[in-house]
């Protein structure tokens, strides 16, 4: 690998389920060399998109895993991280996010921003992710770029200003004008891939002014040489506006937007230099490391090579050679034969193989630097590993794993089964941290655990291609919580004389509800009434009652202990004493704290042609959904709803035949609520037969 | 039991319900807020009767979704169906207004339980998101009775943000008005006033004043050095409001100034 990381782009096209990213990538690989033929991503020739390397994704059509690519574009290198268009996946999307610099938001014409994008959007937000936007699909009915910008300025609050104009649209569409040039270019060939450029259409120069007046305008408020060369009346250089439009696009105050049709080869290579134009190299972007030696303070990250190396683990992968790790390189260099450690675990390994991938494909490198991705072989880790040279105290900022919300039983068919469900259980837990899974102690039930239905479809699907595993699943379940409704005093005295050593403890405060976390300890002990040295055993105890509620025995969350009297005694007290007098003491106040079940509620974003809006909000509210709101935007509406997790199971059939298959929706968690008084009865009967059944 | 007296002509289905227990639900036992309008003096809540307009004016920024969104509130507190129509906004945006205010009224009046009052009330609040040039009142009708029809929400109280007051507004309003006099509705307004209009009385430009009649209230929001003032401009009873309302420039709070 050459060592410039001036010419280093480290991207993500994230998008919308549809929008045509999938597409958008294997024309860049085509252009870039990488492939010598176009697939489609639901092709006729059988063969799929090269991205979307899971044959799941290729009957589904979606992208799941994000592959990582790389391609060389006009003297650069380009990483691409294909990420996945489907809420449920939305860790891998965090994940790909995390090791980029910049990002391309595909949107679609017609579909404009959609309720992922705006998902998307925020984790870009989140990581300040700089931006460019590409319009795909102009060639469709209805398309209307226009319409799109204004969307990205509105709804999601961008500063978006196009840097082409299409040259007609819809069936029409030929190709697009360039602003910063004042060329209109068009795609020869039977892939599109000749860019001619040509004088642009006169009747459109009038148009193409305006709106390179307007991005003139936008981009000079990030360059005074730019506004110099205005005032002034002197012929812009082309550099200097380029130059302008990066600066702002680095610091997410502008939003470049490029258009075209992926699907038919227009548009795509203009998009490629823009990537390399406005997006940032590693080195224009500041990383930073947790310093674990000193209280987690931030380190700012060199990127310089001569630095010990440190490099982040951010996808996990399991081929016929063993595992491959992609990993990140922030500082320094990983060759071939160097020693590393796992900041988590502080296992020393060594590196074998190092390589380069493009998407199933790869190739054999010597060393990966910084700024660049890349994978090892035979490393054993989890993703979200620090790899860090000997001698450092750094990790990577642990990145938000939210809690899974539903839970399905499986059950191995035969032998042979069994040993695959182990495998495959154990490597998708590696590879998705939102991906959980457990043995019920009292049913025996292996359960697995993530945040969607269709999520856990997936894996369940995924065992049956891959490890060839038959398995039967159970009815998902939703992951209920109990919290208390009001304060309730307790006061409680373990005490125990059964021969030998006896046992005294007692403990009495009060517990009350906590609304913004889930739990919280207060010594309010006042004259040392408990021991100081057996105040954490009594907060181990109230602890260990978390896990399963006493009436319900879902875990209980939201809730302050606060303990301000006791009693010790001088032989008799222990800390198994404390933790036990705890425990009774927890036992005692919560049964009179009025606890209650919680359940998860989903935010529910429905989009629907005008037409169907009343029976989708009927449909909502069948299923206990609080319909938050309907926007109507022309011919489509956008619902959002808040609906329980336990009445969505099966929603997507009921809306597709609703709706004549025209609605979409999207759904993730949004918090827990709790349940109506009729149905936890209904529930604790439920939980009452499990356990009979159990027993 | 043997029911007696009308009950049995209603089925089995029929309950009986104690007017004590009634009560009990229908007072909110949650926060007793009084109406921030009430130090004005105008009548019940907000001044204007079922079927009755009303109207905040004031330039941009100066706070008139805020000053309504707060009337809002205040309906929904007291479990009043609001429906709150924008033409401007989208439905996120508007939603964390009502958040944003929500928490803001907790953390001012240093009200208990904000989280669980805050689940109970939000079914009281409904919010459709129009773009300007799709919004008509046939349209708006249609959706609320797609709303009604089903059960889901029957708006008592209606905020409608972001019409533009021009000259052409007269038929929109007329057949708002009759709309909202068949079904009891009450409706506000958001006013936009140009700056230069600011000493206009009114609803700003000169034209609209044939409109005035309709309304039953209107107040405008005056920017007075740091303080954004609330002036009743109609509506209140005895002529003169008899202590001044302002509203708080960073919690966007209605506070006695």
């Amino acid at each position: 690998m050459k060592n410039d990381q001036q010419k280093v782009r480290n991207i993500g096209i994230s998008a919308h389920i549809d929008s045509g990213k999938t597409t958008l990538t294997e024309r860049i690989l085509y252009y870039t060399d990488r492939i010598h033929a176009i697939h489609e991503v639901k092709g006729k020739d059988g063969v799929g998109a090269t991205m979307d390397s899971m044959e799941l994704e290729r009957e589904r059509g979606i992208t799941i895993a994000s592959a990582a690519t790389y391609c060389r574009w006009r003297d650069h290198e380009i990483n691409i991280i294909d990420t996945p268009g489907h809420v449920d996946f939305t860790i891998e999307v965090e994940r790909s996010l995390r090791v980029l610099d910049g990002a391309v938001l595909v949107l679609c014409a017609v579909g404009g921003v959609q309720s992922q994008s705006i998902t998307v959007d925020q984790q870009m937000k989140r990581y300040r992710v700089p931006c460019l936007a590409f319009i795909n699909k102009c060639d469709r009915n209805g398309a209307s770029p226009e319409r799109v910008i204004d969307q990205l300025r509105s709804k999601l609050g961008h500063r978006a200003v196009p840097l082409q104009m299409p040259i007609g649209l819809e069936a029409d569409f030929q190709g697009v004008v360039d602003l910063v040039s004042m060329k209109a270019l068009y795609f020869e060939g039977d892939k599109g891939e000749r860019v001619v450029e040509e004088a642009i259409p006169a009747a459109l120069m009038e148009q193409a002014k305006g709106l390179r007046e307007a991005l003139i305008d936008a981009a000079s408020l990030h360059s005074d040489e730019l506004t110099e060369a205005i005032l002034e009346g002197v012929d812009l250089p082309e550099e200097v506006l380029i130059e302008a439009i990066r600066r702002a696009t680095l610091a997410r105050q502008l939003t470049p937007v490029l258009m075209g049709s992926a699907y038919k080869n227009r548009g795509v290579q203009p998009l490629l230099d823009a990537i390399t134009r406005y997006l940032p190299c590693p080195a224009d972007i500041q990383n930073e490391a947790l310093d674990t030696a000193h209280e987690e303070r931030p380190v700012v990250l060199t990127s310089k090579g001569t630095d010990p190396a440190l490099a982040l683990a951010f996808k996990l992968e399991d081929g016929p050679y063993g595992q491959l790790t992609y990993i990140r390189v922030y500082q320094g260099v990983i060759a071939k034969g160097q020693t590393l450690i796992n900041a988590r675990s502080g296992r020393k390994f060594k590196i074998g193989r190092v390589v380069r991938m493009h998407s199933e494909q790869m190739e054999d490198i010597e060393a990966i630097e910084a700024g660049y991705i890349g994978a090892l072989f035979g490393i054993e880790c989890a993703s979200g590993d620090t790899f860090i040279a000997p001698g450092l105290s750094l990790t990577m900022t642990s990145m938000f794993v939210p809690e899974p919300v539903i839970s399905l039983s499986i059950m191995p068919q035969d032998n042979k089964s069994q040993v695959g469900m182990s495998k495959a259980l154990s490597r998708f837990t590696k590879e998705d941290p939102t991906f959980k899974t457990f043995v019920d102690a009292e049913t025996g039930e292996t359960i697995i655990e993530g945040m969607g239905e269709l999520h856990l479809d997936v894996y369940v699907e995924r065992m049956r291609r891959e490890y060839g595993c038959d398995v039967t699943t159970g009815q998902p379940r939703v992951a209920y919580r109990e919290t208390i409704t009001q304060r309730a005093d307790f006061n409680y005295t373990h005490k125990k004389q059964t021969g030998g050593a006896g046992q005294f403890g007692r403990i009495a405060g009060y517990l009350e509800p906590l609304e913004d976390a889930d739990f919280e300890f207060v010594n309010a002990i006042v004259g040392g009434a408990i021991p100081t040295q057996f105040i954490p055993a009594c907060e181990k105890g109230f602890r260990s009652c978390l896990a399963k509620g006493p009436r319900m025995e879902f875990p209980v969350t939201g809730i302050r202990v606060v303990i301000d009297d006791g009693a010790s005694h001088a032989v008799d007290s222990s800390d198994m004493a404390f933790q036990a007098a705890a425990r009774g003491a927890f036992r005692e106040g919560y049964l009179r704290a009025r606890p209650v079940i919680k359940e998860p509620i989903m935010k529910v974003v429905v989009e629907t042609p005008t037409e169907f809006q009343g029976s989708v909000m009927g449909l909502l509210n069948q299923r206990r959904g609080m319909i938050l709101g309907a926007q109507d935007e022309g011919p489509q509406c956008v619902i959002e709803a808040q609906t329980p997790l336990a009445e969505m199971f099966g929603f997507s059939t009921v809306l597709r035949s609703a709706t004549q298959g025209k609605a979409q929706f999207t759904m993730e968690f949004a918090h827990y609520r709790q349940v109506p008084q009729g149905l936890a009865e209904k529930i604790a009967e439920e939980m009452a037969a499990k356990k009979k059944r159990a027993a | 039991m043997k029911l007696r007296g009308l009950l049995p002509l209603f089925g089995v289905a029929a309950k009986i319900v104690y007017l004590t227990q009634w009560r009990k639900t229908m007072t909110s036992p949650d926060w007793d807020v009084p109406s921030p309008l009430s130090r004005l003096g105008l009548e019940d809540a907000d001044g204007i009767p079922e079927g009755g307009f009303g109207a905040v004016a004031a330039p941009a920024g100066v706070g008139k979704t805020a000053l309504l969104v707060q009337l809002a509130l205040h309906a929904m507190l007291k479990d009043e169906p609001v429906l709150h129509v924008s033409l401007q906004d989208p439905v996120q945006k508007i939603g964390l207004w009502y958040r944003e205010l929500f928490q803001n009224l907790a953390g001012h009046e240093g009200l208990p339980r904000a989280g669980q009052v805050w689940e109970r009330i939000l079914p009281n609040r409904f919010i459709m998101s129009f773009q300007v040039e799709g919004f008509t009142v046939p349209r708006l009708e249609e959706r609320i009775s797609d709303l009604t029809a089903q059960n889901i929400f029957h708006p008592r109280l209606m905020i409608v943000d972001g019409l533009r007051f021009q000259p052409e507004i007269a038929p929109t309003l007329k057949d708002l008005k009759r709309y909202a006099e068949k079904q009891g509705l009450r409706v506000w307004f958001t006013v936009h006033v140009h700056r230069r209009d600011t000493d206009a009385h009114g609803l700003g430009p000169n034209e609209l004043n044939e409109l005035l009649g309709m309304f039953a209230v209107i107040l405008k929001l005056d920017t007075v050095g740091d303080e954004i003032k609330i002036r009743v401009e109609k509506g209140f009873p005895g002529g003169e409001a008899p202590a001044a309302l302002s509203l708080d420039p960073t919690s966007l709070l209605l506070r006695a100034s």
